[in-house]
C-alpha cells in the first residue's frame, strides 16, 4: 500500500482503517485537526485528550500521545494536564453528548477558567456511539431513538448553543463554529480549527470550536441527505460564525 | 525546606508532608474537614514551583488529578466523604489507567451529606472501592501527625511503584487535632520513580502512546484485568503493615485502626498494669488488609474487640481474617456530640469480654 503518511505529513495517520462509519463527519474533523497540528509544526507536543463517543476513535488516527478520558470530562483532564505541563499543546475532542450533555459543566469552568487549552466540539445532533438518542442538540422536533415523536420544547427544551454561553466569559480568545456541509465550509473550518490551536500555542487563552457535522447512521440517513441536512436544517439553528478571534493580538507566550 | 518541629493542624501535616515529598500539583473543592490541606497547598505550594487549582466540584478535581497524573508528575488531593463519593469516577479511572496519585480523606459523618463531625464511615468505600468494576487502591490509615509525616514517603513510593492511586484516610477528630510533629527536609519522593517508560508527555522521545481503558475487544478486557489481579496479589503479599502490642499471651485483642488504634497503646498498658491479658492491632494498610497479624494470634486469644467510629465497617475484615477461629465482637458509633468511644469505655468493654 502506499504510504500515505509520507505524503501527507506526520500527523496523520491515513495507513490506518478508520472506525467511522461513511460519510461520518468525525473523519473531516480528523483530519483538519490534524493538519492544524502538521502545520503548526507541534505535533511532538501535543496531546489529545478525547472523550467517549465515536470521536474517542480520533486519536488513533493521529501519531500523537492521547489519552482518552472519561465520558465528559475531558476539559478537567486538559486542565490539570496543562498546570503540570504548560509547555504542552492540549487540545480536547468530543461529540455533542460528551461535551454538553454529561461534560457542560467540566466545559464552562474550564472555557471560564480561560487557561490556553483548546476544545474541538463535533456536533452531530445526536449521541453516535450509543446509537442515534437524543443529546442536548438535537434539533426541536428531530425524531431519534429517544424521541419517537421529535423533539419536545415542553419536555426536553431547545437545542443547547454551547459557543453562545461562552461569549461573555473574558478567558475564551478564540470562540468558533463552523460546519462540514460543504468545501467552501470545510475551509473556513480548517482556519478556525488551526486558529483554535494557534490561539494556545501563543498562550493567549482558551479557544473553542463547535463543528457542526453529519451522522448518517445515527440519523438513519443516506449520506448525501446527511449532508443536505447539515448545510440546512442544522445550520440554519447552529449559525457558523467566528464569534471572537483575538489571535490579531501581540504575543503573550 | 529543612527539617522543622511544628504544632499543626494533622490537616495542615499533610499539606505539609506532601508538598516536602515533591508533590507539586494539588486539586480540591472546599469541605469539612478536610478543607484545611487545600487551604495550606494555596499558600505553600508556590514556593516549591507548585501550584493548588480550586475546582467546581470533586468530579473535576478528580478528572483534572487524572489529567495531570498523566504526565508521571507527583499530585495529590483531599476531601471528605460527599467529595470522595464524586471522585471515585476518576479513582477508577486511574486504577485502570496505572495513574499514582495521592488522595487524602479527612473522613466525617456519613451517609448523605451527613456530618462535618469526624468518623471512620469510609472504610468501605476505600477499601472494597466505590466505582464499578475490580480494582483496589491502597489505603493508609495514620493516627498522629507524626505518623503522616513518616506514612507520606512510603505512600508516594507505593503509588509510583505499583503505579496506582494511595488513599490516606484519617477521622475528622484526628485530622483537626493539633499536635507536634517533625516535618521532613524537601525530598521528592517521586524522582526515584522513572516515569520517561509511560509518560504521556508528546512524542519527541517516544512512538505514540495511549492511554486506553476502554477495551477494544473482550480479549483486552480480561487481559487488562489478569493484569490487574497480578498486581494486587504482589501488594497484598508484600506491603500488608500493622502496629501490634502484647498479642503473644493476650486473651484479649483489640483491633482498631486511626484514633483509637492510637489509644490503644493506653488501653493496653493500663490493663497490663492491672495484670489483665489485654494485646492490640492497629492495622496501617487497611488495603491489603493486614490479614498476617490476625492469622498469626496463638490460642490464647479468646476473643477480639474491634472498636470503630462507624457501624461496623473494618469488623468484617477482621471476621474474613480470622475465619471463624476467634469469635469477634464489635464496639462503634457513628456521629453525636463525640462521635468516639473514651478510653473508659473501651476498657469497660474490654473488662466485660473478659469476664470481668
Ligand atoms: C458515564 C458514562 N455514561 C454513559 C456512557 C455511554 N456512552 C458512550 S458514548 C456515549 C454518547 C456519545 O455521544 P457523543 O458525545 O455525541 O459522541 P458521538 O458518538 O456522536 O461522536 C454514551 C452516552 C459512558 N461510556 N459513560
Ligand atoms: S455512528 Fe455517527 S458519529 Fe459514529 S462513526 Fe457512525 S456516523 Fe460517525
Amino acid at each position: 500500500m502506499e504510504n500515505l503518511s509520507a505524503k501527507y505529513g506526520k500527523t496523520l495517520n491515513l495507513d490506518k482503517l478508520t472506525s467511522y462509519c461513511p460519510g461520518c463527519g468525525h473523519g473531516v474533523v480528523t483530519r483538519l485537526v490534524a493538519e492544524a497540528i502538521e502545520e503548526l509544526g507541534i505535533m511532538e507536543r501535543t496531546i489529545a485528550i478525547v472523550g467517549i463517543g465515536c470521536g474517542g476513535f480520533s486519536h488513533h488516527y493521529m501519531d500523537i500521545d492521547a489519552i482518552e478520558a472519561t465520558h465528559g470530562r475531558a476539559p478537567s483532564f486538559a486542565l490539570g494536564y496543562k498546570l503540570a505541563m504548560p509547555e504542552n499543546i492540549v487540545f480536547t475532542y468530543a461529540g455533542d453528548g460528551d461535551t454538553c450533555a454529561i461534560g457542560l459543566g467540566d466545559l464552562l469552568h474550564a472555557a471560564n477558567k480561560g487557561m490556553p487549552i483548546t476544545t474541538i466540539m463535533v456536533n452531530n445532533t445526536v449521541f453516535g456511539m450509543t446509537g442515534g438518542q437524543m443529546s442536548p442538540t438535537t434539533l426541536v422536533g428531530q425524531v431519534t431513538a429517544t424521541t419517537a415523536k421529535g423533539r419536545d420544547t415542553a419536555l426536553q427544551g431547545y437545542p443547547l448553543l454551547v459557543p453562545e454561553m461562552m461569549r461573555s466569559m473574558e478567558g475564551v480568545k478564540f470562540l468558533a463554529r463552523e460546519s462540514v456541509a460543504t468545501p467552501k465550509a470545510i475551509r473556513k473550518a480548517k482556519r478556525s480549527i488551526r486558529k483554535a490551536f494557534e490561539c494556545q500555542v501563543r498562550g493567549l487563552g482558551y479557544s473553542f470550536v463547535e463543528v457542526v457535522v453529519p451522522c448518517p447512521t445515527g440519523l438513519k440517513m443516506r449520506v448525501r441527505d446527511s449532508y443536505a441536512r447539515c448545510a440546512n436544517e442544522m445550520t440554519d439553528y447552529f449559525k457558523p460564525q467566528v464569534f471572537r478571534d483575538e489571535t490579531e493580538q501581540v504575543d503573550v507566550a | 525546606m529543612i527539617q522543622e518541629t511544628l504544632f499543626l493542624k494533622n490537616t495542615e501535616t499533610f499539606a505539609e508532608s506532601l508538598a516536602r515529598c515533591g508533590v507539586k500539583y494539588h486539586f480540591a473543592y472546599p469541605i469539612t474537614p478536610a478543607t484545611d490541606v487545600m487551604k495550606r497547598m494555596a499558600v505553600i505550594l508556590p514556593r516549591y514551583g507548585g501550584q493548588m487549582m480550586q475546582m467546581e466540584s470533586e468530579l473535576a478535581v478528580s478528572s483534572a488529578l487524572a489529567g495531570a497524573a498523566c504526565t508521571g508528575k507527583l499530585v495529590a488531593t483531599s476531601s471528605s466523604g460527599p467529595g470522595l463519593t464524586l471522585m471515585h469516577e476518576a479513582i477508577g479511572f486511574m486504577c485502570a489507567a496505572y495513574l499514582p496519585c495521592i488522595v487524602v480523606d479527612s473522613m466525617r459523618v456519613g451517609p448523605g451529606d451527613g456530618d462535618i463531625l469526624g468518623a471512620q464511615s469510609d472504610y468501605f468505600v476505600v477499601t472494597r472501592g466505590g466505582a464499578h468494576g475490580d480494582y483496589r487502591t491502597v489505603v493508609l490509615a495514620p493516627s498522629s501527625g507524626q505518623e503522616i509525616a513518616d506514612l507520606v514517603p512510603h505512600g508516594i513510593r507505593l503509588a509510583y511503584r505499583y503505579r496506582i492511586p494511595v488513599v490516606f484516610v484519617i477521622d475528622g477528630v484526628s485530622a483537626q487535632t493539633t499536635e507536634s510533629t517533625t516535618l521532613p527536609a524537601y525530598n521528592d519522593y517521586s524522582a526515584e520513580f522513572d516515569t520517561s517508560g509511560w509518560a504521556f508527555t508528546g512524542t519527541k522521545d517516544h512512538a505514540k502512546r495511549a492511554l486506553i481503558t476502554g477495551s477494544y475487544s473482550h480479549q483486552d478486557g480480561y487481559e487488562m484485568n489478569e493484569r490487574l489481579r497480578a498486581k494486587y496479589e504482589v501488594i497484598r503479599d508484600k506491603e500488608q503493615m500493622w502496629e501490634q502490642d502484647g498479642v503473644e499471651d493476650a486473651e484479649l485483642v483489640v483491633a482498631a485502626f486511626g484514633i483509637h488504634g492510637r489509644m490503644c497503646r493506653d488501653l493496653v498498658s493500663r490493663m497490663r498494669a492491672d495484670g489483665k491479658k489485654v494485646g492490640f492491632i492497629r492495622p496501617i494498610t487497611l488495603w491489603p488488609f493486614p490479614d498476617r497479624a490476625f492469622e498469626a494470634l496463638g490460642s490464647c486469644v479468646q476473643n477480639i474487640l474491634v472498636v470503630e467510629m462507624n457501624l461496623g465497617q473494618m469488623v468484617d475484615d477482621v471476621r474474613l481474617a480470622v475465619n471463624g477461629r476467634i469469635p469477634v465482637h464489635f464496639l462503634g458509633k457513628t456521629g453525636g456530640d463525640l462521635p468516639m468511644y473514651t478510653l473508659a469505655d473501651m476498657i469497660a468493654e474490654a473488662d466485660r469480654l473478659l469476664g470481668e
